[in-house]
């Protein structure tokens, strides 16, 4: 369970710079929560990651009466503009001072002053369809003008709307409306019980899956203050790694479709189809559901599977090497890649940025590594990092990271412990409104899920920072100053998710 | 008279059939089945079979436009289908014109829906324009200044004498650069991509739907058909013996014309596209090879 040092709201600003201690700390979630019907106040936590000693500490401010205003932290901590921004969407708490307070997750047609996160809103509201102004900044001048693309777009993809500012072909600004297909997932399991929550926060999202509910399910394991078997951290740990091994494969072929280099396209597809369907066969879902279940695991995995993972892995990662070589000898493909859409260190580290995004610009954090969960303390594995920011270091991060990933799988198969018992510890009755947090390495980074118990063994408040909602600022950054023909290949090798940030 | 139409007609008719070898040599050498060779005619009948519709803020210019720019392939399809015959209508300079008078009215009517792709589109197609044009303009002179014509027949003629000779592979190669521009190709355009921001071709046409399509697309596959045979016709010249006295020499001239479109799939499966940019520097190559050709006669 987790231990917040609570502090009024107006401190707020003080509290957090102390903590940040001049940047040894990052903020890495913020989220609000009512909690007017347990201590009669609002109250907004921050969380803070240490790297050094791989702790998380929290902070939590209590808004004790209207008008809730906070101090906004954007200028101690640029990371903070899009958690502001979505506590006043959907709680109507507001961070006095914030510099761009426009809708970020609600979009024009939602109506003012309904706040859906708010305990006292009620589901059932048939919400009118207002007709709010959503502007949208552009930079104006002789030959500037302004590209929209999407929210639909041509190939079957989410929806998100860009807006570049453009001078000919080069972008100088580029604007991103996304949360278009928000379902309000946080919102719709309060009041249910975990066991039926789970099966939501599994379908956050596809491509994630594992990582989700292996994050829901440590911090729900965390309140229960319960182990699982070892041999079921055993098979988490491996599902999550098959999670990671088929995005990254499959997003390496996808990078080549944003330039127009079939082989690679075709090569990639067919190495991550062998994978899901490795995965289908583990699971009985292409995406690993079913696997992973709060308190341990579902399924077990046979001797005749294990050698059938190694197999499949031999040949992935021959295969997989021989894609790594085509591209390396592309002097047209390398030419494309290089200094194609640089994400600079420091902006990396003033929006938080995780995961490929992060260590591609020189930022070497890995939650496996660096706030071990699960069994990745056991595992001997390295966190590769590059400094150039580009697409190619991005690139060749995923690269690096498919080796280690099927060395860890190897290291999995080799030494999980042998089938006895039961795979799974039953959940004990749940404390009332106690909280901690859960945590796991996606292939986009990490994602944390903040759960907080109410009544009778139900969800109070579920909280979800997914990879993406922390890398979604970046990729605006990142793109101006190139060309426009490079955004799908910058996009794409960012891999962000849509449903991990409409949750 | 009889003769000529009846080649254009089968160039039209064979135009989709080139692409389907395209799309399915470019599949085998991805290791995928791809789609039928006949597609390209499933499509066309798709497009045919169905409805236009039409933004209401564009002008006759976008109605125009897609007839506009089937004219203009028709006429250079017939200008290569008299080519064989001493005709005073079959002349490169009025085939590049004619090239170029297609191009002008699809950039025009890219601009004029006013969507932000179209416009795109087009000022990518014009800005290649300019290159394009004057490498398409120096191959063929260097082609046209051994054979001391201009009228293609002569030209083709003259280069039936003097296969494998330096000018000739050198304006060879000048001209298949031009041919991979001209026909929207890997590495200047990407014929298959969905990414609208990065579409040339693709991007101009965007607004365009059903009948009005069709045309379009069947116009671009007549066009790449013609660019092929010019390819033929001046860089691959040579019989097999026995053919021609056999008088089989069209069906050879066929069979030299499938092979090139393989080639062109081998390219576009062998690299990727590059930055719009850079773009210039390929095409001065192609312009660089021609001038080295006509100093090499």
């Amino acid at each position: 369970m987790m231990k917040y040092e609570e502090i009024e709201a107006d401190k707020l600003w003080e509290g957090v710079a102390k903590l940040l201690c001049g940047g040894q700390r990052t903020l890495t979630a913020m989220f609000a929560n009512d909690e007017r019907m347990v201590n009669g106040s609002m109250a907004i936590y921050c969380i803070f990651a240490e790297n050094s000693s791989g702790k998380h500490i929290a902070l939590k401010a209590l808004l004790k009466e209207e008008p809730y205003e906070f101090p906004s932290l954007v200028a101690l901590a640029p990371a903070a503009a899009w958690y502001e921004r979505e506590i006043h969407d959907l709680f109507g708490l507001v961070p006095i001072g914030h510099p761009d307070l426009r809708p970020l997750v609600l979009h024009e047609n939602w109506p003012q002053g309904l706040y859906p996160l708010r305990k006292d809103f009620d589901e059932s509201l048939i919400v009118s369809e207002a007709n709010k102004n959503y502007p949208i900044p552009g930079v104006e001048g002789a030959g500037v003008f302004e590209v929209p693309v999407g929210p639909i777009h041509a190939g079957i993809i989410e929806p998100g709307h860009f807006r570049f500012s453009q001078a000919g072909e080069n972008v100088i600004n580029l604007e991103a409306k996304l949360f278009y297909t928000h379902r309000g997932i946080e919102k719709a399991v309060e009041g249910l019980s975990v066991e039926t929550a789970f099966y939501q926060v599994e379908r956050i999202c596809g491509a994630c899956s594992v990582s989700h509910s292996m994050a829901f399910s440590q911090a729900v394991e965390k309140i229960a203050e319960i182990t699982i078997p070892a041999r079921a951290e055993y098979l988490r740990v491996l599902t999550a790694e098959l999670e990671r091994l088929y995005n990254h494969v499959g997003d390496v072929g996808n990078l080549c479709a944003g330039l127009g280099f079939a082989p690679g396209v075709s090569h990639g597809g067919r190495i991550k189809e062998m994978l899901m369907r490795l995965n289908e066969e583990l699971t009985g879902n292409r995406f690993l559901r079913g696997m992973i279940t709060p308190g341990g695991v579902n399924l077990d995995i046979s001797t005749d599977l294990v050698s059938k993972i190694k197999n499949i892995l031999r040949i992935v990662e021959t295969d997989f090497k021989e894609l790594i070589e085509i591209l390396k000898q592309s002097g047209a493909f390398l030419d494309r890649i290089d200094t194609t859409g640089i994400l600079p260190r420091q902006a990396a580290l003033d929006l938080a940025t995780v995961g490929v995004g992060a260590r591609a610009s020189g930022v070497d954090i890995d939650l496996r590594r660096d706030f071990p969960y699960s069994v990745y303390d056991k595992l001997d594995f390295k966190v590769p990092v590059r400094v150039s920011g580009d697409v190619a270091a991005r690139l060749w991060v995923r690269v690096d990271e498919v080796i280690q990933t099927v060395q860890i799988i190897h290291q999995i198969l080799h030494s999980i412990p042998p089938g006895e018992g039961l795979l799974k510890t039953v959940i004990p009755e749940l404390p009332p409104y106690a909280s901690a947090l859960g945590w796991s390495e996606s292939a986009r980074g990490g994602n944390l899920h903040w759960v907080m118990t109410g009544q009778d063994n139900t969800l109070y408040r579920l909280f979800v920072r997914s990879a993406s909602y922390a890398n979604w600022p970046a990729l605006t950054v990142a793109v101006p100053g190139n060309i426009m023909p490079d955004f799908p290949l910058i996009n794409k090798s960012f891999e962000l998710c849509y449903a991990c940030i409409d949750r | 008279m009889i003769n000529t139409l009846i080649s254009i007609i089968l160039i039209m008719a064979a135009a989709p059939l080139i692409e389907g070898i395209i799309k399915t040599a470019k599949a085998r050498f991805q290791n995928r089945r791809g789609p039928s060779v006949l597609q390209p005619y499933y499509d066309l009948a798709k497009f045919f079979g169905k409805d236009s519709v039409v933004s209401p803020t564009v002008s006759w210019v976008f109605r125009l436009a897609p007839y506009v720019y089937f004219a203009t392939v028709f006429a250079a399809t017939g200008v290569v289908a008299t080519g064989g015959e001493v005709s005073q209508f079959a002349d490169m300079l009025i085939l590049i014109y004619l090239l170029g008078l297609g191009r002008f009215f699809l950039a025009l009517a890219s601009l004029d829906a006013g969507s932000a792709f179209g416009g795109m589109g087009g000022s990518r197609e014009m800005f290649l324009a300019v290159l394009v044009e004057p490498a398409l303009l120096l191959a063929l002179i260097s082609v046209a200044f051994t054979a001391n014509t201009t009228a293609l027949g002569g030209m083709a003629g003259a280069a039936g004498g003097l296969p494998f000779s330096l000018p000739y592979i050198l304006a060879a190669i000048a001209f298949f650069i031009v041919l991979i521009a001209e026909t929207g190709r890997i590495p200047v355009d990407n014929p298959d991509t969905h990414l609208e921001l990065t579409m040339i071709h693709e991007g101009m046409i965007l607004e365009y739907s059903g009948r009005s399509l069709g045309l379009i697309h069947w116009a671009s596959m007549a066009k790449q058909t013609v660019m092929l045979m010019l390819f033929v016709a001046f860089f691959v010249p040579w019989d097999l013996p026995g053919l021609s006295q056999a008088g089989l020499g069209g069906i050879w001239f066929v069979i030299k014309v499938m092979l090139a479109a393989g080639l062109l799939a081998l390219v576009e499966t062998s690299t990727n596209k590059m930055r719009i940019f850079k773009l210039p520097g390929l095409l001065a190559v192609s312009c660089l090879l021609s001038l080295l050709a006509l100093v090499a006669q």
